[in-house]
């Protein structure tokens, strides 16, 4: 039993470090900022979250692995905001964007950057 | 559901400080004044936002497995997607800024919705500004997987009939 539970853990382990030194990979071979980002994000989440999963094995049923959770689930909020603020503040500052396709003309103009719905 | 909240940042705190620390009143104080801290901050910017306590009712929490199984598999097959265009040779890139729709009622909805969409490999939520985000893809199959709103509905469910 704890055997197999030694195994999950060692083969997510090394595949979630696989995701990373894939992420890593990515991150130089894309060519952009903007590119990059995205190799970046299979680092944050099946690099992260597959070597938490196997972590949580070596848990079990416990207060370690209610840590873990919590951690895995800050790093899902987090890693988006702030891949999020990072692209944006490219963008806003004018990195450019190499598009072959783009919407952005169709910008739906100036106003409250907040969601329409919602607010009362 | 405001009591929900204060109920789960004390659950975290709890989780966090462990029970071993429970017999040291000092430390239970903290915990009371740290949880009633975050809790008040909450309660202002969720009154800033709108209010969207209501996505702390228990029936939202019911719903969230089915997202979670939703979330996972989408972003294990972006994953998979994108490892495949770092590691093939000489593959290349198409990357695209496209216009979605979010349509979530709640800006909560709406903020899960672009967090989703950035936490998937291949696709960046650049704005969100009047229900539509704009999204910038690494190439056409990963734009597809935004555009077809498959996402969107799944976000969608999880949020749950209006009343």
């Amino acid at each position: 039993m704890t055997g197999a539970l030694d195994v999950a853990t060692a083969v997510l382990l090394v595949i979630g470090g696989l995701f990373c030194v894939v992420g890593g990979i990515g991150l130089h071979r894309f060519s952009d900022f903007y590119q990059r980002t995205h190799a970046a994000s299979v680092t944050d989440t099946a690099g992260a979250g597959l070597m938490l999963l196997g972590l949580m094995f070596q848990g079990g049923v416990s207060m370690v692995t209610l840590k873990l959770i919590l951690v895995l689930t800050f790093l899902l909020f987090t890693s988006p905001a702030i891949a999020h603020a990072l692209v944006k503040a490219a963008h806003g500052h004018g990195l450019a964007l190499e598009l072959e396709v783009s919407d952005e003309e169709t910008d739906p103009g100036p106003g409250d950057s907040g969601p329409a719905a919602g607010g009362e | 559901m405001r009591w929900g909240v204060l109920l789960l940042l004390a659950a975290v705190w709890l989780s966090l400080s462990g029970p071993y620390t429970v017999h040291e009143w000092l430390i239970l104080v903290f915990g009371l004044v740290s949880v009633a801290f975050v809790w008040r901050l909450y309660a202002a910017l969720d009154r800033e936002a709108g209010g969207d306590w209501e996505f702390f009712h228990p029936a939202a929490w019911l719903r969230l497995p089915r997202f979670l199984v939703a979330f996972v598999y989408r972003v294990a097959l972006a994953n998979l997607h994108v490892v495949r265009l770092i590691l093939a040779p000489g593959s290349e890139l198409h990357p695209r800024l496209r216009r979605v729709r979010a349509s979530q009622k709640t800006s909560f909805g709406q903020i899960l919705y672009a967090n989703f969409i950035t936490l998937t490999p291949g696709t960046i939520t650049l704005d969100l500004r009047r229900g539509e985000l704009l999204v910038y893809a690494l190439d056409a199959q990963s734009e597809a997987d935004v555009v077809d709103g498959s996402m969107d509905r799944d976000v969608l469910r999880l949020e749950g009939p209006s009343d």
